[in-house]
């Protein structure tokens, strides 16, 4: 199981990541304009490069079957079948609303009545069934920092699942990730936790 | 490289090719200045009514996707027409006004008609909530389908051109090469390519059919409801695939010119056609990482998607990016404008295909999805990427041929091009890593952390590099044109 977090967030880990990718693919580059009028034999040239090519292939594909065997060990679908839930909040986007209230709902998601922010408790699992009452939103959770620490997609005639455990007690903020019309960048909820 | 046409067929194809050409060199700085003009409005340094920005944005990639594959078909349609098999000019026009009414058409819905359900057009939003009159709706879905059936003409036409002229789509494919039976005509990289690009593309228009047709559908019986999940990854399906294939296109052109500088030979063999048909499945399957966060689509089809986008990059890198560096390296080649953009092109589909890559891994898409880190790596792509090699062939065409070796323009245009570029990239990537939310017209609604003065911030500091983007655009130009338009009348 990988930790949400280990010294960085998910975020600038991408970051560091991707950029010391971009460094590399730059130095490759400029060795490559850097050593270009060296003259040596076209077969023999090929050749050197071909023959790293087959390392960085086997590389490559450890480095694939690696990744994925790590990252595929959480993933976001399962949760709410595998690890039993402390509390269900039901959340409806609506244009350009959330409307969140504690416990399941049998009414359609066009007619869930709801607040935009709620109070819930720290380290229990939250599983919230998310859902759509015209338009695809998404329900992304920041914490007070500004990090987006968890995310689904609302959508009509479907229920996501998304399950989450608040470790900080404290303000979390929902804005919508879907662009679902003009007040889209307005489409906002909070979330307290303590 | 002599031509398989004679003297007036190939001026015909010259002439179409020219025209192609200053088409987009008039649409891509357009498209351009309407996504400054969402940065700046990001930013707070214009202040556009939100139905205004949204049409902007659906103009801006609808725009942009469909001009780049249109140019990148042109250009292919003139390499393989005067190189391998001779293509009909006359049904060739018609495709160009096919496109050129779709894409005036789509402008006219969304810059005057105010359509703003994005390029994405994701349903149902365009008929649920909408702020634009329904008959700009009915109006991009039609210019939407003439393009789809542009594109699908064009597609065909080239296919099967190819397959009457190399015996079926197994030998394009180069399924004998994979089985050891090499033909005793080699295979032309282009030939091939194209294939692998131009199949997923002809299955992509057909599902944008299906969806638009669905579109109509509901537009004359709004009790209609079809089902969202089913559409979005028609519609996800199309837009990644015609994406993706307009790099693959482009990288046609580069395994064919490329040699021509490098004096090194590079054409099919068993490892190239292997990893060809391998980019052919993961074209059609990586589309899924675009759905990830629908926690409602089957497990197994997240898997494939994540799948799929991590080998997609095996082909790519083995043996696409590896020959270029077996092309250049140590080849004594003159770093004239052609070899030279089409390095730093392959530099920059690397570094954008990368950061793709890092977000096509579920776990960190579920932090990343639909941040400005989307945009970041898609735009590295297109322009540190695609359009580079778009820029590489126009020097190529334009070039006279006794030239082509010798050449050095001044590169302050395409310098000038890259630092706007790379600048405005940045700003993308760090509006992501801070979880700075894509498509939205103002930050100011949002009061979590920094996040609304970081996206002011860095938007504004974005346009600036856009206008840099538009000024080495402005300096490429002034040689690039006059020397374009001379090509109409050789």
């Amino acid at each position: 199981m990988i930790p949400n977090n280990l010294f960085l967030s998910i975020q600038t880990s991408a970051a560091i990541v991707s950029l010391l990718g971009a460094i590399l693919v730059v130095c490759i580059v400029l060795f490559i304009i850097g050593t270009s009028s060296v003259d040596e034999e076209k077969h023999q040239a090929k050749g050197k490069v071909y023959k790293l090519r087959v390392k960085y292939f086997y590389g490559l594909m450890a480095a694939i079957v690696l990744l994925l065997f790590f990252t595929m060990q959480t993933l976001p679908y399962f949760k709410h079948k595998t690890t039993r839930s402390d509390e269900v909040v039901t959340v409806v986007g609506a244009q350009w609303a959330w409307k969140m209230d504690h416990g399941t709902t049998e009414v359609k998601a066009k007619e869930f009545e709801g607040l935009n922010d709620i109070t819930l408790p720290s380290n229990k699992v939250i599983q919230f069934n998310v859902m759509s009452a015209d338009v695809n939103h998404n329900f992304a959770i920041y914490n007070d920092k500004g990090d987006i620490v968890a995310q689904t997609q609302a959508m009509p005639n479907y229920t996501n699942h998304l399950q989450y455990t608040f470790e900080e007690r404290g303000e979390y903020h929902i804005l919508c990730l879907e662009y679902c019309g003009m007040a889209h960048a307005y489409m906002t909820g909070s979330i307290h936790i303590e | 490289m002599t031509s398989i046409l004679n003297p007036t067929e190939l001026k015909q194809q010259r002439r179409l090719l020219v025209i192609w050409c200053i088409t987009f060199l008039i649409i891509f700085p357009f498209l351009i200045s309407l996504g400054l003009m969402m940065r700046m409005n990001q930013g707070g340094l214009a202040d556009l009514p939100p139905n205004t920005f949204y049409s902007y944005m659906t103009m801006h990639g609808l725009g942009m996707a469909g001009i780049l594959f249109s140019i990148t078909l042109g250009a292919a349609n003139y390499l393989i027409s005067s190189r391998y098999v001779k293509l009909k000019i006359g049904f060739q026009y018609f495709v160009y006004f096919l496109i050129l009414i779709g894409f005036l058409t789509l402008i006219f819905a969304t810059i005057i008609g105010g359509f703003a359900a994005g390029w994405y057009v994701l349903y149902p939003l365009p008929f649920i909530g909408a702020s634009w009159p329904a008959w700009s709706t009915a109006l991009t879905t039609v210019s939407l389908i003439v393009l789809g059936v542009a594109w699908l003409l064009g597609s065909m036409h080239v296919l099967l051109a190819l397959a009457k002229r190399y015996g079926g789509f197994s030998r394009l494919m180069g399924w004998n090469y994979i089985v050891g039976k090499t033909p005793d005509e080699p295979l032309p990289p282009m030939a091939m390519i194209a294939t692998v690009a131009l199949v997923p593309a002809v299955l992509s228009f057909l599902s944008a059919a299906v969806f638009l047709v669905m579109f109509l559908f509901q537009y004359f019986e709004p009790s209609l409801a079809f089902d969202p999940l089913f559409m979005k990854n028609m519609i996800f399906f199309f837009g990644h695939v015609i994406v993706n294939i307009t790099m693959y296109l482009a990288v046609g052109w580069v395994y064919t010119l490329l040699p021509e500088y490098s004096k090194r030979d590079w054409g099919v063999d068993r490892i190239f056609a292997i990893s060809w048909n391998g980019s052919f499945i993961f074209i059609i399957f990586a589309y899924l990482h675009h759905l990830y966060m629908d926690f409602a689509q089957p497990s197994g089809l997240q898997f494939a998607g994540q799948i799929a986008s991590y080998l997609s990059a095996v082909p790519v890198t083995v043996v696409t990016m590896f020959g270029v560096i077996g092309q250049l390296y140590h080849s004594k080649v003159k770093w004239t404008m052609v070899p030279f953009v089409f390095l730093l092109g392959t530099m920059g589909w690397a570094i954008g295909g990368f950061a793709a890559l890092v977000d096509s891994t579920i776990y960190v898409n579920k932090v990343l999805h639909n941040t400005l880190w989307v945009p970041a790596h898609f735009h590295t792509y297109m322009l540190a990427g695609v359009v580079l090699y778009i820029f590489g062939f126009l020097y190529y065409f334009s070039t006279p041929e006794a030239e082509r070796k010798t050449e050095n323009y001044s590169k302050l245009g395409i310098w000038i091009y890259l630092i706007g570029v790379y600048g405005f990239l940045l700003m993308f990537y760090l509006g992501g890593m801070n979880s700075v939310p894509r498509r939205y017209d103002k930050y100011v609604g949002i009061t979590v952390g920094d996040v609304q003065s970081t996206g002011m911030l860095l938007a504004r500091i974005a346009a600036y590099f856009v206008m840099a983007i538009l000024a080495g655009l402005l300096v490429m130009y002034v040689s690039l044109i006059t020397r374009i338009a001379k090509k109409f009348n050789e």
